[in-house]
């Protein structure tokens, strides 16, 4: 069964929009995942799964499946991205390329935690995700260091500069999602 | 040909931005090993891989075909101290090396960012790697004034060696470059439980389920404990701060105080090389504040 047969196949039990068509498109072509044998070796190597709900196994059964659920499943977002399961499956399916993959999809319908939502602000407004303070411009000195580093930030007042283009281009990120739109989702489930 | 002897220093987030002391470090031993750091001006986050990456993997690659152009601009291959950085920057330089596509793809939108052109010219280095595979165990012992006679806790983190099939380092399941390089600083590397898990901080969790990472460190600090080193050793300043706000994590919400210091390997092999102990940094460290280093000087012939 080729891919193509594998999606047609879904199309008669699930109806898929131009987005979800899309979306498993890229996904199995990307990850092979349709070669996954659900052994669990994922699952078994998670060290995030370990104390959390993160089932990799189901996770990856799910997406086969053509269950849209796992796009709001917020046990995707648990995983540290140690690259365990990536490294022991014996099917390369990567795992955690995968799981990187779902967080996009999920991205792009709005469905992003609002503290991740702030780390994107701090990368538009000072080029860092983890942004510079007065504590640590005096610690700079006191080692007998540039007090500001010469980064996108150093030169944020620069006429047209770069961090603005930066800001305008990258990572604008879909506002979250109305309640009311979720429900629709909900039929297509298989 | 790139520039010998020199590297565009890239130097990321959190080491400037919490941790300098691990930049100044990094600085003190790349000039007394004979490399010339050049400053990357305008340089961004990596941006990282678990958190960024996780929104937009396109913008991500964007991001870091922009950092890595300015290096290449510099004629120099590109220095990382941080796995995340690392991680990022060598994953994005391998792939849109190896795929036409793509690199026409990030360049179309990389040209809306600057003056910027991906061509897949430089090579994007580890100082872990530099240190402990190309410098050795051997050579740097020409470079060191005083070992530290300590135990330690190694702890390489998980995107210094993984994928290690785009990273092609060490094995990730049993690597020995860190063991056999601290092993030349007088440094003694200690076994334990879990070794190789992650310290938790990884993949935005520590940003938005700090509970969840929090429990995943404090695994990893109990099995540290258990062996009782001196300090725990990092290659990655996220991972630095992880084991930092971990232990004071600990101290808050369950009265557990390990108060064991952290080092980077930059910091300890720059006070091997003759650094002054202040430029360390551990005074503005929360853990291990007392702990005093135990130099043995080194014997020259000359």
């Amino acid at each position: 069964m080729t891919i193509n047969d594998f999606l047609n196949e879904k199309k008669k039990y699930v109806e898929l929009s131009d987005f979800d068509s899309h979306f498993f498109d890229d996904i199995a072509n990307r990850s092979k995942i349709l070669t996954c044998i659900q052994c669990g070796t994922c699952t078994a190597s998670c060290e995030s799964g370990r104390w959390t709900a993160l089932k990799t196994r189901i996770i990856i059964r799910k997406l086969i499946l053509g269950d849209l659920s796992v796009l709001k499943d917020p046990d995707i977002w648990l995983c540290t991205t140690c690259y365990n399961c990536y490294e022991r499956c014996p099917r390369d399916v990567k795992p955690t390329d995968v799981i990187i993959d779902l967080r996009n999809y999920a991205s792009k319908l709005g469905n992003i935690h609002p503290v991740h939502r702030k780390v994107v602000d701090f990368l538009k407004a000072t080029g860092h995700a983890v942004p510079i303070n007065d504590k640590i411009k005096q610690m700079r000195k006191e080692l007998d260091m540039e007090e500001i580093p010469p980064t996108l930030y150093k030169f944020k007042d620069e006429e047209n500069s770069e961090l603005t283009k930066y800001a305008k281009e990258l990572f604008n990120l879909v506002p979250p999602k109305d309640e009311k739109e979720e429900v629709k989702d909900k039929g297509k489930k298989v | 040909m790139v520039q010998e002897k020199k590297y565009a220093f890239y130097l990321g987030c959190i080491m400037p931005n919490r941790y300098p002391a691990i930049e100044k470090s990094t600085r003190y031993v790349m000039e007394k090993i004979g490399y010339e750091l050049l400053d990357m001006e305008r340089a961004g986050c990596c941006p990282a891989p678990g958190v960024l990456r996780s929104f937009d993997k396109e913008d991500w690659m964007v991001a870091a075909a922009r950092n890595i152009c300015i290096a290449e601009k510099m004629d120099v291959d590109l220095l990382t101290v941080c796995n995340g950085c690392f991680g990022t920057l060598q994953e994005v330089n391998t792939q849109l090396h190896e795929n036409e596509e793509l690199r026409e793809r990030v360049n179309l939108k990389l040209k809306l960012l600057g003056d910027y052109e991906f061509k897949g010219t430089i090579e994007v280095k580890h100082v872990a790697a530099l240190l402990s595979i190309d410098i050795g165990p051997t050579e740097i012992q020409e470079h060191l004034v005083r070992r530290v006679n300590a135990t330690t806790a190694i702890h390489y983190g998980c995107h210094f060696l993984k994928p290690s099939q785009v990273r092609q380092i060490d094995s990730p399941e049993d690597p020995t470059i860190l063991e056999d390089f601290v092993e030349a600083l007088g440094i003694k590397s200690l076994n334990f439980k879990q070794k190789y898990t992650c310290c938790g901080a990884g993949g935005g969790i520590k940003a938005a389920y700090a509970d969840t990472s929090m429990t995943i460190l404090s695994e990893k600090m109990k099995h540290i404990s258990d062996v009782n080193p001196d300090f725990i050793l990092d290659v990655c300043p996220f991972c630095h701060l992880q084991f930092e706000s971990g232990q004071d994590w600990l101290k808050k919400n369950h009265d557990i105080n390990y108060d064991i210091p952290v080092f980077h390997l930059s910091q300890i092999t720059a006070y091997c090389m003759g650094m002054e102990e202040r430029y360390m940094g551990l005074q503005y460290q929360n853990n291990g504040k007392k702990y005093e280093l135990i130099p043995i000087e080194v014997q020259t012939n000359d």
